[in-house]
């Protein structure tokens, strides 16, 4: 979070100083364009915040008079004392109104404090999300990157051997498999797989590491942490590469007609480095947008599938807390998830800028 | 020279028994080229010979869709999986040494390729890859043919750029975008010469540019011609430019090379209606908008070519034998070739004998002040 408020500390410092050069540097701090993607960056951050934090308070049912009266009934206190008490653990007051509570709530999330967890009592809220968002982003991480790769090398390949058979078999795998959703696929592989056909120990592979084992860099933990996200890394994989190949072998077969590419085999320049300089990496220019779109969305979208295979990671925590009605638990998850939308954007901007020299120039100016 | 010795490039395989004359460096024989498409067979290239000397420019005339683009990617095996090479030799002569390019392995065809002809195309804006900057598309192309020393390749990179009258300090180290059209093309120019070819082929070296870029791109290529003495084959619709830069002139039909001849021959002696009609399509420097005429009729469908001769359609002379017998190439000169059965009847208007000065003083229409002075 500091790091994200930074960019508005310095525009306040500048705006501090006098005459002439704060007009100036007022301008070439606005006109430069990294600042101005950083700033919308920090706008939509707050947007979703804000629109977060009275959509959780719209939801049916109020989970503080549900723990008061939980209170009353197993530990016998009177009504007043268990309210007393709620209002203690949860750090903010229960019954003020709902500005008092987004204003504080505000003011926390300046200091980095996501409160603390209504369910699990006691528990800081940003404790919770640094223990299970790693999980996340290792699995939905490698995940990525394997289809990535993957939908990457076969697009090329389909690209250079299309109207073939091995074109067509894999246009319609592509298509085909990227038409199921990731929670059926998720669902079928605990039904058929596992339940049925006894082929995967899913009930072992429960959990973001077996018990006993504990995070260092020995090949036991790393084994077993792969061992654990295996299942949801297959789901996240096949669902989401064949879109990538057909992406891939389209922007591949337009690049292939290209006149510099004509023109690389007139230079006699050996096939290898045409396929990676000239076509591969002109056809990639604009799937690495799309790849930091996904990263975004795979975040969230690994809720269901970290629900289904039991993977203690960020979605499987944001499933619990919608169920048990977890305002703060929810709030900083979704605060989470659409930090990494937005930064994941900001970095395709970054990525995109460094390897299409045209947009490089567009955006320094 | 600078970039130590040659290898050849060929082994046993592509070599050929044929014999060429020792001064050819390219010798095209019965060249047929088509396209498969879903009506049949587009017959692109017909039966086309010719010799291409050390040192001589070639131009190839004709009007859109005679095959001049499509012959000059034949001669390179360039040509999509849609085109075949139906019939025909490509012989390249470096040495003594004779080597059949249509023969030659993938290997050899790549080492082939810009070492010994570079092609320049018609496409430069979009010929040259928006993510590399200048210097390591210089790179690449040399370290293709076996020369790593990056330092040796930019100082001759930097060199050629002089040559072609860029700065290399600027453009060396540019994208692709930063460079105007005319820069790039000259860019290409300088890349096409980096492995000192020995056949350079440009096709419509000038077609996408301003008039004066196209002057200062005529100068360079005339001045570069004289210092490192290379053939060149230029394909272009623009009579002006061949005036200025070839030495002998092919005119391009259907297909078909159907008017062979020395510069000269071809703009003073022509002997064929063709030839005639495409140079009176240009605006004369001298004399009245009136002697402008165009030929009537567009160029034949290359699936269903007419009986006889494909021009006859078209041609104001024709007779009715036009249309029964495909003439042969007439030997109508002293190295002028004419495929035209009524050549003797051809009669060039700016007159045998009233040949006014130079070629290029008569047909060019575009000198301007400062091309004048640098070319003087």
């Amino acid at each position: 979070m500091s790091a994200a408020t930074s960019p508005l500390v310095a525009s306040g410092t500048s705006r501090g100083l006098r005459g002439k050069s704060v007009r100036s540097r007022i301008g070439d701090i606005a006109g430069n364009y990294w600042v101005g993607r950083i700033v919308k960056a920090i706008l939509t951050i707050y947007l979703v915040v804000t629109l977060t934090f009275f959509l959780v308070r719209l939801m049916p049912g109020n989970p503080v008079e549900s723990f008061i009266l939980n209170l009353v009934q197993t530990q016998g206190l009177t009504y007043p004392q268990a309210q007393a008490q709620a209002a203690s653990l949860f750090s903010f007051d229960v019954n003020a109104p709902l500005w008092q509570q987004y204003v504080d709530y505000l003011g926390n999330l300046i200091h980095g404090n996501l409160g603390v967890s209504i369910v699990s009592t006691g528990t800081p809220v940003s404790v919770m999300i640094l223990q299970y968002l790693p999980w996340t982003l290792f699995s939905v991480g490698l995940a990525l990157l394997i289809s990535f790769v993957l939908g990457i090398t076969l697009g090329i390949l389909m690209a250079y051997r299309r109207d073939t058979l091995p074109d067509h078999v894999l246009s319609t795998i592509a298509a085909f498999i990227s038409g199921v959703p990731n929670y059926l696929l998720a669902i079928l592989i605990v039904v058929f797989l596992g339940i049925r056909l006894h082929l995967v120990p899913f009930t072992a592979m429960r959990g973001s590491l077996s018990p006993g084992v504990s995070p260092n860099l020995s090949l036991q933990f790393i084994g077993d942490a792969l061992f654990h996200a295996s299942l949801p890394i297959t789901v996240y994989v096949l669902t989401t590469v064949g879109g990538w190949m057909l992406l891939m072998k389209s922007n591949t077969t337009s690049t292939l007609g290209e006149d510099y590419v004509l023109v690389a085999r007139a230079r006699g320049l050996r096939d290898g480095r045409i396929t990676a300089a000239y076509v591969g990496r002109n056809a990639m220019l604009p799937l690495i947008s799309a790849l930091a779109i996904s990263v975004g969305f795979i975040v969230g979208g690994s809720t269901v599938i970290e629900q289904i295979f039991v993977y203690q990671g960020i979605g499987w925590i944001l499933g619990s807390a919608i169920v048990s009605l977890d305002y703060t638990v929810m709030q900083g998850i979704f605060l989470i998830l659409t930090i990494s939308v937005v930064v994941s954007n900001l970095l395709a901007d970054l990525l995109y800028g460094k390897l299409d020299p045209r947009v490089r120039i567009a955006g320094s100016q | 020279m600078m970039l130590g010795t040659r290898r050849n490039a060929f082994s046993r395989s592509g070599a050929s028994d044929a014999s060429v004359p020792a001064d050819v460096v390219l010798s095209v024989r019965q060249l047929s080229v088509a396209y498969v498409t879903r009506r049949g067979p587009v017959q692109a290239v017909r039966d086309v010979s010719f010799d291409l000397h050390g040192g001589e420019s070639l131009a190839l005339i004709g009007e859109s869709g005679s095959g001049k683009t499509t012959l000059g990617m034949a001669i390179n095996r360039l040509l999509g999986s849609s085109a075949q090479i139906t019939t025909g030799e490509v012989l390249y002569q470096r040495q003594g040494k004779v080597t059949n390019i249509l023969t030659l392995n993938k290997e050899q065809l790549r080492r082939f390729h810009w070492q010994e002809c570079a092609i320049v195309f018609q496409s430069a804006l979009n010929s040259l890859n928006p993510v590399l900057r200048v210097a390591d598309q210089f790179v690449d192309t040399a370290r293709a043919h076996g020369q790593h020393d990056r330092g040796q390749i930019e100082q001759r990179a930097s060199h050629l750029l002089r040559l072609v009258q860029l700065d290399p300090g600027r453009v060396l180290h540019a994208y692709p975008h930063e460079l105007s059209g005319g820069m790039r093309q000259r860019v290409l120019l300088a890349l096409g010469l980096l492995l000192e070819p020995q056949v350079l082929v440009l096709d419509e070296p000038t077609t996408a540019l301003d008039i004066l870029t196209q002057r200062v791109i005529i100068e360079t290529l005339r001045q570069l011609k004289q210092e490192l003495r290379f053939s060149m084959i230029f394909i272009s619709h623009d009579l002006s430019l061949a005036a200025e830069l070839a030495d002998r002139v092919a005119t391009m039909y259907a297909g078909r090379i159907i008017e062979l001849g020395s510069v000269r021959d071809i703009f003073y002696h022509t002997r064929h209606p063709y030839t005639l009609g495409l140079l009176q399509s240009v605006p004369p420097l001298r004399g009245t908008l009136e002697d402008l005429r165009s030929i009537p009729g567009s160029p034949p469908d290359l699936i269903t070519l007419p009986s006889g001769c494909k021009f006859h359609p078209r041609c104001p002379l024709a007779g009715p034998e036009c249309a029964q017998e495909d003439p042969p190439a007439f030997v109508v000169g002293d190295e002028h070739t004419s495929a035209c059965l009524r050549w003797q009847e051809v009669r060039s208007p700016r007159g045998e004998e009233a040949a006014i000065g130079e070629p290029s003083r008569v047909m060019h229409s575009a000198r301007t002040p400062r091309a004048e002075e640098a070319a003087s």
